[in-house]
């Protein structure tokens, strides 16, 4: 399991706040937020439009680990009933990014689970494995010595910053959620 | 959050129904949760306690097995309840099978 969010988390007063009356409060910069709803729109792009990218598959997971069978089934009828549920959950995380009011526990879920969603995508993108937590994998990756492979490096970096960043919205996300539990 | 009621999931829409399953129908299922090493510690942990109504010591013991033994089960009981638990721990991205319990 990844705590990537707790080695970024140094901002005092974290992006996301519950409030006395039980609501929420997100504080972003602006690009903060023009980045975060680049990325949740391009997610729902990829789970609108593809049925097949294997950087998905953490997001629809098999349910029947020794039954290909039961499993089938299931997909069945539940694939498209989550595929619904994100898209609905990305709709209101979108709606709550764009605003600045104080926004409700439903909504501050389907801000969590969206970024839960992207974090996975990514992390699958990236090939995250468990060892990679704490090691020198950043450095290894952006050594860059070698020339023709500056510009992979340098995506990788970004992905990888990207990567962090949502973990570090996700534990402040999180952590104001749990306060209300 | 999600529309999702199990009422979704009528018997007449499951076709077949194999020899293995009658035999084994008393036995109760088991739903687990495998490591991944995306998910944060403390998302998993605010999962099971919002899913599950565990207490935070409690979920966080399960959140510990997942990371620590691989696996932790994180409830029972009959298919349709262990479908239903699976398909809300997929809703929040953890990595959730289901299984007779003494498979």
């Amino acid at each position: 399991m990844g705590n990537d969010g707790t080695r970024v988390a140094v901002k005092k007063n974290g992006p996301v706040v519950r409030l006395k009356n039980g609501k929420f409060k997100i504080d972003l910069a602006d690009d903060h937020r023009r980045l975060l709803t680049q990325l949740i729109e391009q997610l729902r792009d990829s789970l609108t439009t593809t049925t097949d990218d294997a950087n998905l598959r953490r997001l629809f997971p098999t349910a029947y680990n020794n039954d290909a069978k039961k499993d089938a089934e299931y997909q069945r009828l539940m694939r498209d009933e989550l595929l619904e549920s994100r898209l609905a959950a990305i709709d209101v995380a979108i709606n709550v990014i764009a605003q600045d009011d104080e926004i409700t526990t439903e909504e501050i879920d389907a801000f969590s689970r969206s970024i839960n969603s992207l974090r996975l995508v990514l992390g699958t993108t990236l090939d995250i494995a468990e060892s990679d937590h704490g090691s020198q994998s950043d450095t290894q990756q952006s050594d860059g010595s070698d020339s023709d492979q500056t510009g992979e490096g340098d995506e990788y970096l970004i992905q990888k910053e990207l990567y962090e960043y949502l973990g570090w919205l996700l534990e402040w996300t999180v952590s104001a959620q749990s306060s209300g539990l | 959050m999600s529309n999702f009621t199990f009422a979704s999931i009528q018997p007449s829409q499951v076709q077949e129904v194999d020899q293995a399953d009658e035999t084994q129908s008393d036995r109760p299922w088991i739903v687990i949760v495998w490591n991944d090493p995306i998910n944060l510690m403390s998302y998993v942990t605010f999962v099971f306690q919002k899913l599950f109504g565990y207490s935070l010591e409690k979920a966080t013991e399960l959140m510990l097995d997942v990371h620590h033994k691989g696996r932790a089960v994180v409830s029972n009981g009959s298919r349709e309840r262990a479908e239903f638990d699976v398909y809300r721990l997929h809703e929040h991205g953890l990595w959730a099978t289901m299984e007779h319990e003494s498979q």
